[in-house]
């Protein structure tokens, strides 16, 4: 039983890490796509680029953070509806 | 085709899961990377050859995907430490 539960455990913490992964190559397509325009006379990152990509990414992990706090108490009032 | 492989790829007889995985996104990125550079870059079909502007912006353009993935992940990690600090806070 504790076996089990521990693999559970394992399996749980491997599908986060998974879906964090996911997130973050979302992220990276995002903010590239938002703050960097697709011409390429130049490799160097331009400083409005470079504030675009901080705050880009600030924003982005808000919203992921936001998104699911709201999910969260969703997915709860559901759970409480459910059992009435 | 013929791909170049990243340093400690090329033992490929004792590799283990972890490296496998490091390649395949290694690999994954590269794919999508000379897709965006190619669709941002090359747009003239009426010749054969690669133009010189087409090529300094596909490289202008790895280089810069490269610069814009590192500056992310920095950006990433500060996050992620700032949490776990606040986290280890609320727990005290």
């Amino acid at each position: 039983m504790a076996q089990k539960e521990q693999q559970n455990f394992q399996v749980i913490q491997e599908l986060e890490i998974e879906m964090m992964a996911d997130m973050y190559n979302r992220m990276t397509a995002t903010c590239h796509k938002k703050c960097i325009p697709p011409v390429y006379g130049d490799s160097e990152i331009a400083k409005g680029e470079a504030v675009c990509i901080d705050r880009c990414v600030a924003k982005f992990l808000d919203i992921h953070e936001r998104i699911g706090k709201k999910l969260g108490q969703l997915s709860m009032q559901d759970e409480s509806l459910l059992k009435k | 085709m013929s791909v170049p492989l990243p340093a400690g790829a090329t033992e490929l007889q004792n590799v283990d899961g972890e490296q496998i995985k490091t390649f395949k996104d290694f690999l994954i990125s590269y794919n999508k990377l000379t897709e965006m550079c190619f669709l941002d870059c090359v747009t003239d079909f009426t010749s054969r050859n690669i133009k010189h502007t087409e090529d300094k912006c596909s490289l202008n353009c790895m280089e810069k995907f490269l610069k814009v993935n590192q500056r992310i992940s920095q950006r990433f990690q500060e996050f992620q430490m700032l949490a776990n600090e606040n986290v280890l806070a609320s727990q005290k």
